[in-house]
């Protein structure tokens, strides 16, 4: 018991004296929450927008008017030609551009086909569909408005109109889920990564090797490594709910005591996959590379940017391997949904069983000494 | 009971280099011994062995009767280790790393001052400096209290002296010696000739093989030939010239000297005999005497016989 309480107040000092690490510990929560999620914001706001008119009728106008008044969109006015539009977009100064045709107003009058182009600039998917979406809407309800003008003896007509409520996120908040996301990552990279170059900082300095001639144990040199960065990592978790909740109103729906019991379990799995990787690796080089490898597949694979409904099916699959996966669902689940145990048994069940499984590799890939 | 003892020790590498062949000796209790041996002898991968870092392909070694391989928590808890390079904490302070090292033995600074108090009272002025911002020689004193500090009954030290001062390896020889006076046995390796003597019996090694395991002044007593000094002004021309020299002999520079080892049995008339040589082609050179060998002298001449290579 004096060993491993040894080994961890030797591991805190270090740390304590580790201006590096100390301000990773503390700047990298502070800056992952107050900056990313407003440059990771999927609304589009301010789309610049610019007209051709080659019909130059009322309706065409009030079609202009309409996106004048709209406050996601900024208008530059009516161009010449073609040539002039395509040259602004060219410079990033227009983002569309809508073109009504020649007799817009007239075959409209006359109940005939007619077509309104929209050209987006696509270098940016996300803004140019999205966008698109909303030019639609802004015509689309000034269509509608004209209908009820102009045939309001078929206004008492049944008309569906579809209303949304959004569950869980009632204003659609992208923060909402961003925030949460980022709570998963701060866990993830103190738990793997802190842990990782830590132990082969050891290997590269030599103390291991120090240590490895003392009569210590195999699971105290463990233990005594994990327990330190196991605090460290629920540490860094509560300074990441309270920022949660100071910064951007987010209050845990759930219970407290369940996330921190699921976040303890998969910190765990963190911890082991850091010690494993250490094992594996010769210098801290080849210890973040690795890290690094397998930080961006989890993320990417975890829905945190992108919903993992529409991934492939093997991805979906791949994606019971990913602790990280689990662990979002977890926090989804428990931070958003007010969700309790029932809910999140199968994810408890499933990181239960990784940190078992990693802590084990870890265990037998440390060697005390070699062949 | 033999403190070590090493029993055909066969290593080799993943690049199919060998290591270390068939070494064999043993430590008595309470001796210093020397592995003596160029970089690359094999020293280093023979300590990881002896302190049970490194799994050996065949023999044994058993340390107080215990197996490194079989045994290792007991013969870890009775050896201290001083690895070739410094390897504590180099941002805890002295203070903190010996009671890190004190409590990983389960031993206590207080129970072991005694044996540490000679170095000790040389390091505590410093004890709440970062072990990483002391001086070299600083430093391998710590780093031989940490190995000292659980009282081990055998201590390892790999190359303790590679670049420390003169004075300060002085004074960590008498160090060494204050240690063997505590019935601790010694077991240290150095590429410095001159530390040899001061080691109670020396093994001396040169490409993973023990070639002679006696005392110093044995190994001294023992050297097969003559051995002049002499002084010349060019050095490797001389060098050149020696290579037509038709005694029986062998020759390499020493410092600003060449040491030239005569085997031949006539050695009255062997002084004249070179002089003739010499002065026959043109080789001008002061101060030519007889001299008693060094121990590198006997090191040069072992491995000379070993693999005739030109030292």
């Amino acid at each position: 018991m004096r060993v491993i309480l040894m080994l961890i107040k030797k591991e805190f000092l270090q740390v304590f004296r580790n201006p590096l690490l100390m301000s990773i510990l503390i700047v990298a929560p502070l800056v992952q929450f107050l900056l990313f999620p407003f440059t990771a914001d999927y609304e589009i706001k301010h789309i610049n927008i610019a007209f051709i008119d080659h019909d130059r009728s009322s309706t065409s106008q009030d079609i202009i008017k309409k996106f004048l008044g709209s406050p996601y969109f900024i208008t530059h006015g009516i161009l010449p030609s073609n040539d002039h539009a395509q040259a602004l977009m060219l410079r990033d100064e227009i983002d569309f551009t809508l073109e009504f045709p020649v007799d817009f107003e007239k075959d409209l009058v006359n109940q005939q086909k007619t077509e309104i182009a929209i050209t987006a600039n696509a270098i940016n998917s996300v803004k140019a569909g999205i966008g698109t979406a909303y030019v639609q809407n802004v015509i689309a309800e000034y269509m509608n408005e004209l209908m009820a003008v102009s045939k309001p003896d078929q206004g008492s007509q049944a008309q569906i109109l579809a209303t949304n409520v959004y569950w869980f996120n009632e204003q659609m908040n992208y923060k909402n889920l961003i925030v949460p996301g980022i709570l998963v990552i701060l866990v993830t990279l103190i738990g793997a990564y802190v842990t990782a170059l830590n132990i082969v900082r050891e290997k590269e300095l030599g103390t291991i090797e120090q240590i490895n001639v003392t009569p210590i144990k195999r699971w105290q040199f463990i233990v005594g490594k994990m327990i330190p960065f196991w605090i460290l990592g629920m540490a860094e978790f509560i300074i990441g709910l309270i920022l949660m909740k100071l910064v951007f109103g987010i209050t845990v729906q759930g219970s407290i005591v369940l996330l921190l019991g699921i976040t303890a379990i998969y910190l765990l799995a963190m911890l082991g996959l850091g010690f494993f990787i250490s094992s594996v690796s010769e210098n801290q080089l080849q210890a973040m590379f690795i890290v690094f490898f397998l930080f961006i597949v989890f993320v990417l694979l975890s829905g945190l940017f992108t919903p993992t409904e529409g991934m492939p099916d093997w991805a979906i699959k791949l994606n019971y391997l990913n602790p990280l996966s689990f662990y979002m669902d977890v926090i989804k689940i428990i931070v958003l949904k007010g969700g309790v145990l029932q809910d999140v048994k199968i994810q408890i069940i499933a990181l239960s069983c990784m940190a078992v499984i990693i802590d084990t590799a870890a265990i037998l890939s440390y060697q005390e000494n070699s062949k | 009971m033999q403190a070590v003892v090493v029993d055909h020790i066969n290593k080799c590498y993943a690049d199919k280099v060998a290591a270390l062949r068939d070494v064999s000796f043993t430590v008595n209790q309470g001796e210093i011994f020397g592995l003596v041996g160029p970089d690359g002898a094999g020293k280093t991968s023979l300590f990881n062995i002896m302190t049970t870092l490194l799994f050996a392909d065949t023999g044994t070694v058993t340390l107080l009767d215990n197996d490194v391989e079989n045994d290792y928590k007991k013969v870890r808890s009775i050896i201290g280790y001083l690895p070739g390079v410094f390897s504590l904490y180099p941002d805890l302070t002295v203070e903190e790393n010996l009671r890190f090292f004190a409590t990983m033995y389960k031993s206590s600074l207080k129970d072991n001052m005694p044996i540490i108090r000679p170095i000790w009272g040389q390091l505590s002025p410093f004890k709440t400096r970062k072990a990483g911002k002391l001086s070299g020689g600083m430093k391998q004193k710590l780093a031989l209290c940490c190995a000292l500090i659980h009282k081990p009954e055998i201590l390892f030290l790999d190359e303790p002296t590679t670049g420390v001062d003169p004075v300060s390896r002085k004074e960590f020889w008498d160090i060494l010696k204050s240690i063997q006076k505590q019935n601790i046995t010694v077991v240290v390796s150095t590429p410095y000739m001159d530390e040899a003597t001061r080691c109670d019996r020396i093994a001396l090694i040169q490409n993973g093989e023990i070639i002679k395991i006696d005392p110093p002044v044995k190994i001294v007593k023992e050297f097969n030939g003559t051995l002049y000094s002499i002084r010349v002004k060019q050095i490797f021309e001389t060098l050149d010239v020696m290579e037509r020299c038709p005694i029986d002999s062998n020759f390499y520079p020493y410092g600003e000297y060449v040491h030239v080892v005569f085997y031949d049995k006539d050695t009255t008339t062997i002084k004249e005999r070179f002089a003739a040589f010499l002065n026959e082609n043109g080789v001008e050179y002061t101060d030519m005497e007889e001299i008693a060998p060094s121990i590198e002298d006997c090191f040069i001449e072992l491995m000379e016989r070993r693999d005739g290579v030109q030292y």
